[in-house]
């Protein structure tokens, strides 16, 4: 049916588009959500390797769930990081945000 | 017997064939456009809005993989849970989804062109490798039984950890959100 090609280039192409995002974006919350479409790019890697190289016991799918998880945990502990930091400097741009810096 | 419900309308004919890869590439072509609304659009509010259609496309993607079950826990945990907190911590941090303040930096040029020499070569690598494909893929798809099994028992220790993981996220995120002035305990 659909070749394993056309997914890859998806998945390369959302990897792209989140890459950049992260990078361009001033806005902290911004740069998480650009990280979210990363993962969910290596995310539709994992299971298009699972279904077309023949995996006997699911392991893309299983690690798709541990990334999902993953990525949950990491979009709430950013979130309440830039919570923190909105209620201490009154701003969330990504340059603004040097306090640890010398 | 227990192929995918995308794979048991493939199997009706070639007409039907046809329109399902049709319709992914369909899919897939949304996925990307709202993928790009996600990264450039001016509102960060917007942004969230389009990250939801974002992930709603990639869970029809993953139909086409025989997922259903990392399909529905996409719609749920992703659009249901994580979205909506993005919404709400977007709506907490005021003044500043204004269209006067500038939403992205001074390397938007090297970015992009930095991104798209990177989609490039990732592209140029897929078309020329030779995948070695699994020669009775009908027989790989096993379902929700096999995932839940293998879930159980083989993996069982990764689902512990992760379950750790989420508890220490839980008391974390209380921890570092909770204001601590007029707060003696």
């Amino acid at each position: 049916m659909i070749p394993l090609e056309s997914f890859l280039i998806l998945g390369a192409i959302l990897f792209s588009i989140g890459v950049f995002g992260a990078l361009t974006r001033r806005n902290a919350i911004g740069i998480l959500i650009s990280i979210e479409l990363i993962l969910n790019a290596a995310n539709i890697n994992f299971i298009a390797f699972n279904q077309f190289l023949g995996s006997p016991d699911c392991l893309g799918q299983i690690f798709t769930l541990l990334v999902i998880t993953i990525a949950a945990a990491s979009a709430v502990i950013g979130l309440v990081l830039v919570i923190a930091l909105y209620r201490n400097t009154k701003n969330i741009f990504a340059e603004k945000i040097n306090l640890m810096k010398w | 017997m227990q192929s995918g419900l995308i794979q048991q309308l493939g199997n009706l004919g070639l007409p039907q064939q046809d329109i399902i890869i049709a319709t992914f590439y369909l899919v897939a072509g949304l996925t990307v456009f709202f993928a790009l609304r996600v990264v450039i659009s001016k509102n960060i509010f917007h942004s969230a809005i389009f990250l939801a259609m974002t992930l709603i496309g990639i869970a029809c993607v993953y139909l086409y993989l025989n997922a259903e079950f990392l399909a529905v826990a996409q719609v749920l945990i992703y659009v249901g849970a994580i979205v909506t907190l993005f919404i709400f911590v977007i709506m907490l941090t005021a003044n500043i989804q204004d269209r006067a303040i500038r939403q992205t930096n001074e390397q938007v040029f090297i970015s992009a062109v930095s991104a798209a020499v990177f989609l490039f070569i990732l592209i140029k690598v897929i078309k020329n490798n030779h995948w070695q494909l699994a020669a009775n893929k009908g027989t790989q798809n096993l379902g929700i039984a096999q995932l839940g099994r293998s879930l159980m028992t083989t993996y069982v220790l990764p689902f512990e950890i992760i379950s750790l993981i989420l508890i220490a996220v839980l008391v974390g995120a209380i921890v570092i959100a909770k204001s601590d002035k007029n707060d003696t305990t």
